[in-house]
């Protein structure tokens, strides 16, 4: 869960070391602390969300409720589900291993239904050129037509004059 | 570099029978950590799902602390 | 209110003052007045009456007498505690002469938020804040002088405590604590001693003060250190670290209860039967039965209640009351959310940082709340009544309490709902005391607008919870133990005795585990007959199955329906049990250097005790004993103490000058930490002939071959000098090990310690439960101890573990996942992910579908995180409440309109 939140993050730009993931048993009040203030301090160094995409509020933002929509798509949930059952009957719970698969299987998923999601975002506001888009969602115009082509295909976005709309 | 006075807002899930637990411990011992992060009480850490961090950052937090 | 006639107040030391119609103090149960009859003027003088005059409630009656009630019982349990040491005592350190001579329990008082200075501390004699303050310890304790020559266990730790409390309120203050020896050997005790050195800086000193002088405005302390060196200091205030006395009736109980006391006025019992008391069917528990610690007396007191248990078997539930809810009320359940929001102030727990009205103003503004206060203690019996009444009274039908930590509190007040037939899952808490007030106590402002954020994500919840149902599974009326030493033993009979079927576990071929190492106990009983004796009545109980070289594989299920393996003989055994106790005990570490393996003249206590139970024969050359204790313990290979060395050093050179009374015996040693009654035979020892000569870790003694001998290098403090003394045999006091625990913390799930002994539910109040519902814990694989608090302690286990079984029904939690059919795709991925093996594919139709099995399922939420169609929901933890909880993060509200939107 922890390192597809963390590539998931990544893919939007946004430092994925703000999602710590830390192990604090019922005995160890002191070790909590000590995870608690060096977070937050962590945090402090960073500064606010969007520090370092150097983005507006407003991009960060639809760029998240993308990332939630994403991640709350089938596609997307079956390959993490599918990868956590693999991990489940391997036994290999190394992070490098970890990293590994999740890099292969589920961030790609992730990546396409998120780009997908943000162009329907950016879309409502009007009609805008692919090189436009490609820019904005941080992709190429290549992979962008790829992704674009079946929500064509599907009715759910047509081509215009000045570019893609929604339909 | 830390930025002065500014205060970044955390979102902390926290797992009841461990870092929930650790977290009772230290307010018993008194021990002080810095007032910013906000808590969300889980059974498990198993519990949270990708959704509720990424929503948790569209909402404003500046971090996330999942703490098993 | 109206009372006019003040006295002193009691509960505070005397240092404030009260009327003679009073509450002791806020969470005095129950927390309604009471009036002093020594004091009253009514009731001396006939005059007066203001209070009943005034009670609106006319719950005054002053024509009530006292009475004797006759009651037919079984048993009779004796806990009057411990009483004070003698004011006399307390006049030789000036106490009463000098204002700012106090005693410990007065500085508990000083220091309290709750206390008469509000926890400001200062000295009595100017009411200004002292910088520089001196703990002396043993005052009343380890003093013959007085007639108390035990040690009373629990003043060495709690005059730390006092001390870091202290440093809190005041940073700067200069705080010296003079031992005889710091006696912290406690479960985490030596660990947290260490912690509070480091981080306060106080001057531990081993010396004890004999008097103390005024000079002008301050008092004059004079020791001599071990080094034989003389010392003077000035201090603002002296605190007498008191020690535990006898109760002052203990004649009174003895001659009431016909049972005999020891030598100190205390109970008298025995460390193979440390909780009865010379006469049959009198039992004893707490600090009467010798001075000790909170965690030891709730265990005794537990165990005491396994033994009435045993004896009431036969009518148990014929006079028991059952408790009836009102039925639910539907419908006000599904009417729109009517949140009412209790805001605690804890008295000053909370309320002394966080701002508890504006907090509570705060809620008002949120909507669905329909209601809101404050309350000073929400758990006590009044306000509990009061919020039952508020909800009512306003058709609430969501509670929200923002006060403590619900992991402790929630049951309270939900138990409160369903009094009022309200779903106890309509509840929800915001913890603004473990993680708010207490932890950001130098931060009063941030702190109240973390508990306005904390009341505000709990009213996002509370909106959307929805009642859940409270199934109940029969009980497996059996129980499982683990380890068939003294601690297994005591409890597999006692769980038996009370009634249960009963399996011990044991994985040698036979039964007594570290018992079997022993000849005699500390109070020189013989251990082969204790052994003897509890193996017989284990072996030939009938409803104890006893497994002999077996060994648990593997344990499924939850409180009240456990399925188990064991393998014995390479066989495996399926058992049902409804209970667990883990009594696998623990090891004498066998240490490394110190020539232990390489010569034969170097041997552990226990191995030692083997040799002395071959009789004089064994010493006939021996000239020199060397004994060296904490090798191994205390920051070497085992970071903990381990409580019983030194008792059993000293038992063991005593053993030696009985029988060889021109034996040298030396024992060196940290801190000699025979507490309790134990105290008495290290003096014996001392006054025996055995020379006792203290050691620093960083000038450990060493252990040399010469030639066919060999001999022990130390310094002596006192001569200030490297000495070398030639052995015979040389002792090694090497602590206890964990016995190898992870596996079994692996397969049962319960925590350990980082020493690596298993982790109770909570040192003090739960100190032989674990975090998992159903399994106890007693004996060494809780933590080093002695037989006589090993037993007390199995017998505790037993009380805990026969109550799920006397009851025979458990509730089911509540919290557990509920999978949609109808989106549930069949996918499996849930029931390969489940930890708890709480999810089946069950055939539906054609294809398979997901099915909870409730009464396995934890509520963890694995399954629900990772389902690819959001077909999988956690009662209490919804997605669409944490999402909830989420948006109210955010101050200014954030995905509301998403949330309209899905409804």
């Amino acid at each position: 869960m922890a390192e597809a939140a963390r590539q998931a993050l990544e893919d939007i730009g946004v430092d994925p070391e703000r999602m710590e993931l830390e192990w604090a048993s019922a005995a160890e009040g002191p070790r909590f602390v000590e995870l608690i203030t060096r977070c937050v301090n962590s945090i402090k160094e960073k500064g606010p969300l969007g520090t370092e995409s150097n983005e507006a509020e407003e991009d960060v933002k639809r760029k998240l409720e993308a990332a939630v929509e994403a991640a709350s798509a089938s596609k997307v949930r079956t390959s993490f589900g599918m990868l956590a059952k693999k991990f489940h009957k391997d036994g290999d719970y190394s992070p490098e291993a970890i990293k590994e698969a999740v890099a292969a299987k589920f961030t790609p998923a992730f990546r396409k239904e998120r780009i997908a999601q943000e162009i329907k975002l950016l879309l409502k506001k009007g009609p805008m050129s692919i090189t436009k888009l490609a820019k904005i969602v941080g992709s190429t115009k290549a992979e962008l037509e790829k992704i674009v082509a079946p929500l064509i295909k599907k009715g759910i976005l047509k081509e215009e004059k000045k570019g893609l709309a929604l339909a | 570099m830390t930025q002065e006075g500014y205060n970044p807002r955390i979102l902390g899930f926290f797992c009841h029978w461990c870092c929930y637990a650790a977290a009772d411990s230290a307010g018993v011992s008194r021990y002080q950590y810095p007032p910013n992060v906000r808590v969300i009480r889980v059974m498990c850490t198993g519990r949270i799902d990708v959704r509720f961090i990424l929503e948790a950052f569209k909402c404003g937090a500046d971090g996330v602390f999942t703490g098993g | 209110m109206y009372c006019p006639r003040p006295i002193a107040d009691v509960y505070n030391e005397r240092l404030d003052i009260t009327r003679a119609t009073h509450i002791d103090f806020p969470q005095a149960i129950p927390t309604s007045y009471y009036i002093d009859p020594k004091a009253c003027l009514r009731v001396n003088y006939q005059t007066c009456n203001l209070c009943a005059q005034t009670c609106t409630a006319g719950a005054i009656d002053f024509s009530q007498k006292p009475k004797n009630l006759k009651l037919k019982v079984g048993s009779v349990i004796l806990a009057p505690g411990f009483g004070r040491v003698s004011h006399d005592v307390l006049e030789k350190f000036g106490y009463g002469r000098y204002p700012d001579v106090v005693t410990s329990y007065e500085f508990e008082r000083l220091t309290c938020a709750s206390g008469p200075t509000e926890g400001h501390l200062i000295r009595p004699s100017d009411h200004t804040t002292p910088k520089k303050i001196a703990f002396l310890q043993c005052i009343g304790s380890r003093d013959v002088t007085c007639d108390n020559g035990y040690c009373s266990s629990v003043c060495c730790m709690y005059a730390i405590k006092e001390a870091s409390v202290a440093k809190e309120h005041e940073p700067d203050l200069d705080i010296s604590l003079f031992f005889m020896d710091v006696r912290t050997q406690g479960k985490g005790f030596d660990a947290a001693r260490k912690r509070a050195e480091e981080k306060y800086g106080f001057n531990v000193i081993r010396a004890r003060v004999p008097k103390i002088d005024q000079i002008d405005s301050q008092l004059a302390l004079t020791w001599t250190t071990d080094d034989g060196q003389s010392h003077s200091d000035l201090f603002d205030m002296v605190v007498l670290s008191v020690g535990l006395d006898a109760p002052e009736d203990a004649h009174a109980i003895a001659d009431i209860a016909g049972i005999e006391l020891n030598s100190y006025d205390f109970c008298k019992t025995s460390h193979g039967a440390p909780l009865s008391t010379t006469k049959k069917g009198v039992y004893v528990a707490g600090a009467f039965q010798g001075p000790k610690d909170i965690p030891e007396s709730v265990t005794q007191a537990s165990g005491v209640a396994a033994i009435a248990s045993e004896l009431l078997k036969e009518g148990r539930g014929t006079q028991t009351v059952t408790i009836t809810y009102p039925e639910e009320d539907k419908a006000l359940e599904e009417e729109e959310p009517r949140i009412g929001v209790f805001v605690c102030h804890c008295g000053v727990n909370i309320a002394g940082v966080v701002d508890v009205k504006a907090v509570r103003d705060y809620a008002a503004s949120l909507p669905n709340v329909a209601y809101y206060e404050d309350t000073l203690y929400s758990c006590s019996q009044d306000a509990l009544k009061a919020i039952a009444e508020k909800v009512k009274e306003n058709r609430l039908n969501r509670v929200v309490i923002a006060a403590c930590s619900p992991r402790t509190h929630e049951p309270l007040f939900q138990e409160t709902l369903r009094s009022i037939g309200l779903n106890p899952a309509l509840f929800e808490m915001a913890n603004i005391r473990d993680q708010c007030a207490w932890v950001h106590a130098q931060e009063p402002e941030e702190a109240t607008q973390k508990s306005k954020d904390l009341v505000r994500m709990a009213v996002a919840k509370a909106r959307l919870l929805e009642p859940l149902a409270q199934p109940t599974v029969d009980v497996t009326p059996k129980a499982l133990v683990l380890g068939g030493g003294a601690a297994g033993m005591t409890v597999a009979l006692s769980i038996a005795d009370q009634g249960f079927e009963t399996i011990l576990v044991e994985k040698s071929k036979e039964l007594g585990g570290n018992l079997r190492k022993l000849t005699w106990t500390v109070d020189g009983q013989d251990a082969r007959k204790i052994l003897k004796d509890l193996i017989k009545k284990v072996e030939k109980h009938p409803k104890i199955d006893i497994m002999l070289e077996a060994e648990l594989e593997s344990t499924s299920g939850y409180v009240g329906n456990f399925t188990s393996t064991v393998s014995k003989g390479g066989k495996t055994e399926m058992v049902n049990h409804g209970v667990l106790v883990i009594a696998t005990g623990g090891e004498e570490h066998k240490p490394k250097g110190y020539c232990y393996g390489e010569s034969r003249q170097v041997v552990t206590q226990l191995e030692l005790e083997q040799k002395i139970a071959k009789g004089k024969s064994a010493f006939k050359t021996t000239k020199n004993v060397v004994m060296i204790q904490c090798v191994g313990s205390r920051g070497e290979d085992l970071q903990h103490c381990s409580r019983l060395c030194c008792t059993q050093a000293v038992k063991n050179a005593l053993k030696i000058k009985e029988l060889k009374p021109e034996t040298n015996v030396y024992i060196f040693y940290r801190d000699m930490r025979t507490y309790g009654f134990a105290e008495d035979l290290y003096r014996e020892a001392r006054q025996k002939g055995v020379i006792f000569l203290r050691y620093t870790p960083d000038q450990k003694p060493e252990v040399v071959k010469q030639g066919r001998g060999i001999k022990v290098n130390a310094y002596d403090r006192l001569l200030g000098e490297d000495i070398s003394i030639p052995a015979n045999l040389v002792v090694l006091s090497t602590g206890i090990a964990p016995g190898e625990n992870e596996n079994l913390s692996k397969l049962l799930k319960v925590p350990l310690t980082q020493e690596g002994f298993f982790l109770e539910a909570h040192a003090k109040l739960r100190p032989v439960e674990v975090a998992v519902d159903g399994i106890y814990l007693c004996g060494l694989a809780h933590g080093p101890k002695g037989l006589e608090e090993a037993v007390s302690q199995a017998k505790a286990a037993a009380a805990k573990a026969a109550i799920p079984l006397v009851k025979g029904k458990v509730a089911v939690e509540p919290i557990v996942s509920h999978i949609d059919k109808a989106t549930c795709i069949g996918c499996g991925i849930c029931a390969t992910l489940c930890p708890f093996n709480a999810i089946q594919m069950v055939k539906d139709g054609k294809r398979k579908k997901a099915e909870t099995i409730t009464a396995s399922c934890k509520g963890c939420g694995i399954c629900a995180s990772h389902c690819p169609v959001l077909a999988i929901n956690m009662g209490g933890f919804t997605d669409e409440e944490i999402f909830a909880q989420i948006h109210a993060f955010s101050p200014e509200g954030c995905g509301e309109e998403l949330e309209a939107e899905k409804k």
